[in-house]
């Protein structure tokens, strides 16, 4: 920082005597303006100590007439937080000066600051009348719809402030309307030209990569996250992104390194551990796997995605209450989800309580619409309860959804599951009527079928689950990243789908919190209890 | 009837706390000084994971009479805060409790007191070494007449040509019991140059320890050690330097070494215990807290703890069991209050949030001040959508515990929410004060910054 101005006080008539080349005496300036360029020197400086002092002193001068004093002095406030007396202050300034359209917007301004959005678009409009040929009333103006919800208003005030003057804060407010009214396309396109406009603004990079990520258009996400990341290669939620994006492709290393990164800035954040412990997940380390998602519930026992995970993994470890445990806390938190119920299934399968094996297959079924594999699994379980009329309607659904999504993407299919699937097939005597492109093996013996059906059971999900899961570590992955609830503690710019609620902050997760301390008192009562009967 | 070991006790009332500066450095250098928690240099688990007592002490897992987590920094203040939140028992103006034992040890006899002292001829009863110890024991435990048993102490010490390591040892214990540290120091030194004993070693250590010289305390310690190797007395006092100086690696060393000598140390195998439970080992923390139940211990701490590990390690049969035990052993309100909160905790685990909110009421019912509670209740009703009703609730939190930084937290990601950036950025900057390293506190405030200075 500069040196304190050396005794501006002493320094002060020399400054107003300060000889000018012309001859003629100086314009003797009206004492109340006589010193803001010292007042704007400090505080462009940073320097708000000496800058209050001066101010105090030239508001002692003027009898708290000089406008510039008092409007830098609220200035100060407002930096250091103080709304409320800022705003009062540039109450006073639009007082001595009620023409200028700059102390109604810092009036708007500090209102707005204080969550008073009506009044502040009052104060605005007051400001718009002063000056047309604004763009920051009119993009504060749109930002205050947006806040009381009118996001009609709040579009038409944002473009208004596009055409006059282009800046990113604009396009990063209009690009978050259209997502809270759900129009993903027209968020793209606004992101797209923000990012043309500026190049080298990292949160722009950021979110237009999420997007494309949520929409599956890994290409050029992968492109703008990598831009981001070259611009700031600490940035957390472009590594998250990329991270999770990673691992969908499998290169579980790759990704464990790039979370390394931000492991270290980041250490108790639930998306970063949840996405490592799915790494894990991928690379076979189930323990490992295990602990980092523990961990990240401890800290967001909110986080249905955290719980589907844990399910998943226990039930590759074939520990099937845990797993029942963890998914049944998922299901509450997201109950409108079919492979949570499907996988809630297959728990239930394995401890033996078909009847509500069934319901919950029927549940997932019912919710489910493009995913073959619920209908699978609950033709295998029909088929291995002696159900074969229920088995094949369940397959032939599965069939259904398998054409479905064949003319839709060339999503290739986990082998096992087609394997699994042929084998029922065959079993069901249906297997002409395939659809998958693998020949099919030999089809075996009707008992070997059944013995197969039953073995799969049990291991069916795992195989396809990896896929799952995998599908599911990255959806946690930029899901999460995508709008990192205000618990997780970012404030991403962008709407939150609806599938995620507000998520608030593992509160005080406390655990054995007082409890474990009183235990001590209760052995030291103890401990004289004894003494006590010492004494005795 | 009523000797209490005067090691153990240790108690400041507020007014040592705050009245008497007998530190010699106001502004220590950090590690040196138990008066500034400061950083955690061991790497324990940050707030995010243990929960905190006071700002940056986190809790314990065995609470001694002398437990000070922390220290008021004004009378004001310690008088407004809860009475239990500084010592292990609530806190009184000076020490007053060992006023108190005399008078409940009156009680005792129902014709009256059993001696009188003001009638006792101090230097008569001097000169009778055997009746000299057993008088000054009486009159120092049981009547709690310091003054008197330091009359008596001083003319013994004469007596026997200062010659006698005991007496100099109750002379000191007398002078810290006024106060007068320096002066306790002198005798416990000569003592110890008279005859090594442990007692003499952990008077001067809590004599150091209240001139705030934990430096001092351990070295002397760790000289105590080498005249008795493994004494588990001393091994356990420098563990427990180490946690007051929030250095928790340190102190589980050490609790691990009073194990290897004494394998029942109840002290020892909570801390260990609670440790562990906090640093994503709640299997290993079942164990520890297996083994005090299995030595005999049984109470309410231990088996809510016990329900905590089995949930935490997914021992699902054994959760709820090990709670309905504890809160049939609870012996008043706040251990009630404590079980129902770790329940709450059970069901948020298991996705039951209804369940969840009853807990949390019944926390408060039981303990109206219970700040953990009342956010956990708010972040269930802004999970409902009752903004207005989460809002209160974290306000009384962070009101009742201004250490805790999760309310201070919630409210500004709230207030950030509903646009109300005035109370978020106030409540952000609690929340950076209470837990210095949190990132997403960091990550808002910045933010914030940006719209302030925004124009």
């Amino acid at each position: 920082m500069a040196e304190p101005q050396a005794a501006p006080v002493s320094s002060l008539p020399a400054a107003t005597e300060h000889p000018k080349p012309h001859t003629k005496k100086a314009p003797e300036l009206p004492i109340l303006e006589r010193k803001n360029w010292l007042i704007y020197l400090l505080y462009v400086r940073r320097d708000y100590d000496e800058c209050k002092a001066v101010i105090k002193e030239q508001l002692q001068e003027s009898h708290g007439l000089c406008e510039y004093a008092v409007y830098v002095q609220a200035l100060i406030f407002r930096l250091e937080g103080k709304i409320q007396e800022s705003l009062e202050l540039f109450q006073t300034c639009s007082i001595l000066n009620p023409r200028s359209a700059d102390n109604l917007k810092q009036v708007a301004r500090s209102l707005f600051l204080l969550g008073k959005h009506k009044a502040a678009i009052e104060v605005y409009n007051e400001a718009a009348k002063l000056d047309e040929k604004d763009w920051e009333i009119s993009h504060n103006l749109g930002v205050c719809y947006m806040y009381l919800k009118h996001f009609n208003k709040a579009r038409d005030q944002l473009n208004n402030a596009l055409e006059l003057n282009r800046h990113d804060l604009t396009y990063m407010m209009l690009g978050k309307i259209h997502l809270l009214e759900g129009e993903m396309d027209k968020a793209i396109e606004i992101y797209k030209k923000a990012v043309e406009f500026s190049p080298e603004n990292t949160d722009l990079l950021t979110t237009l990569g999420l997007l494309y990520l949520q929409l599956g258009d890994y290409q050029k996400a992968f492109e703008h996250l990598g831009n981001a990341l070259t611009y700031d290669p600490g940035n957390y939620k472009a590594t998250l992104a990329a991270g999770s994006m990673m691992q969908a492709h499998g290169d579980f290393d790759v990704a464990l390194s790039k979370y390394r990164v931000v492991a270290s800035t980041a250490p108790e954040s639930p998306p970063l551990w949840n996405n490592i412990g799915m790494c894990f997940f991928g690379k076979k380390k189930y323990v490992a796997a295990i602990s980092c998602l523990k961990r990240a519930n401890y800290l967001a026992p909110f986080d249905w995605k955290i719980l589907y995970n844990l399910g998943l993994v226990h039930l590759t470890m074939q520990q099937y209450a845990s797993a029942f445990h963890f998914l049944s806390a998922a299901i509450n938190f997201q109950p409108k989800m079919g492979e949570l119920y499907m996988l809630l299934a297959v728990a239930l399968t394995n401890l033996e309580d078909i009847e509500n094996a069934k319901r919950s297959y029927e549940q997932a079924v019912a919710l489910d619409k493009c995913n073959p594999l619920v209908n699978l699994n609950y033709a295998v379980l029909l088929y291995n309860q002696g159900d074969k009329k229920g088995a094949l309607c369940q397959y032939q659904e599965m069939e259904k959804k398998v054409n479905a999504v064949k003319e839709r993407s060339t999503l290739d299919f986990d082998p096992e599951m087609v394997e699994v699937a042929q084998k029922m097939g065959a079993a069901l005597q249906v297997g002409e009527s395939l659809v998958w492109t693998k020949p099919s093996k030999d089809s075996k013996s009707k008992q070997r079928a059944a013995l197969s059906g039953k073995s799969y059971s049990t291991q069916q999900p795992l195989g396809t689950n990896q896929a799952l899961g995998q599908a599911m570590s990255s959806a946690a992955g930029y899901g999460k990243t995508m709008q990192l609830p205000p618990g997780a503690g970012a404030s991403a710019p962008l709407a939150k789908p609806p599938s995620l609620p507000l998520e608030p902050e593992p509160g005080s997760e406390m655990s054995p919190e007082e409890p474990s301390a009183p235990t001590g008192a209760e052995e030291q009562r103890k401990e004289k209890r004894k003494s006590r009967q010492a004494a005795d | 009837m009523v000797y209490v070991d005067e090691i153990d006790m240790d108690e400041e009332g507020i007014a040592e706390m705050m009245l008497d500066e007998n530190a010699i450095a106001q502004v220590a250098r950090p590690g040196t000084s138990l008066k500034l928690p400061g950083t955690s240099q061991g790497g324990g688990p940050s707030p995010a994971v243990r929960p905190v007592t006071q700002s940056g002490r986190p809790i314990t897992g065995f609470v001694r009479p002398s437990t000070q987590s922390g220290r008021p920094g004004t009378v004001e203040q310690a008088i407004k805060t809860p009475r239990t939140s500084l010592t292990a028992r609530p806190i009184t103006s000076a020490s007053g409790r060992y006023v108190r034992l005399g008078t409940a040890s009156m009680l005792t006899n129902p014709d009256g007191p059993f001696i009188n002292l003001s009638r006792l001829n101090l230097a008569k009863y001097a000169q009778k070494p055997k009746l000299a110890k057993a008088l000054f024991e009486y009159i120092f435990h049981h009547e709690n007449d310091v003054k008197n048993a330091l009359d008596l102490a001083a003319l013994a010490t004469e007596h026997a040509q200062f010659k006698d390591w005991w007496w100099k040892v109750q002379i000191g214990k007398c002078y810290y019991r006024l106060g007068l540290y320096r002066e306790a120091e002198k005798q416990f030194k000569s003592a110890l140059k008279q005859q090594d004993m442990v007692d003499t070693v952990l008077y001067l250590a809590k004599v150091y320890l209240r001139l705030d010289q934990p430096v001092t305390a351990l070295n002397l310690f760790k000289q105590g050690l080498d005249r008795f190797p493994g004494e588990v007395t001393l091994i356990c006092g420098i563990a427990r330097i180490y946690e007051e100086m929030n250095n928790i690696s340190s102190a589980a060393e050490y609790y691990k070494d009073v194990l290897k000598q004494d394998n029942t140390h109840v002290e020892a195998i909570a801390c260990i215990g609670s440790n562990h439970f906090y640093s994503d080992q709640p299997e290993i923390a079942l164990r520890f807290y297996r083994r005090l139940l299995q030595m005999g211990v049984y109470n309410c701490q231990l088996f809510n703890n016990l329900g905590l590990c089995c949930f935490y390690a997914q021992q699902y049969d054994m959760t709820l069991s090990s709670f309905e035990r504890a809160l049939f052993l609870a012996e008043n309100e706040e251990e009630t209050a404590d079980v129902w909160y770790n329940l709450g905790h059970v069901a948020v685990g298991i996705g039951d949030v209804n369940l969840a909110y009853q807990c949390f009421k019944l926390t408060l019912v039981n303990n109206n001040d219970y700040a953990e509670a009342y956010n956990n209740l708010a972040v269930l009703e802004m999970r409902k959508g009752h903004i207005e009703q989460a809002r209160a609730l974290l306000l009384t939190a962070s009101s009742l515990a201004p250490h805790m930084y999760e309310p201070h937290f919630n409210f500004a990601v709230l207030s950030e929410k509903v646009g109300d950036l005035q109370r978020s950025y106030t409540a952000a900057q609690k929340s950076e004060e209470a837990f210095p390293g949190h990132v997403d506190t960091q990550q808002l405030l910045k933010q914030l910054k940006q719209h302030f200075a925004m124009l």
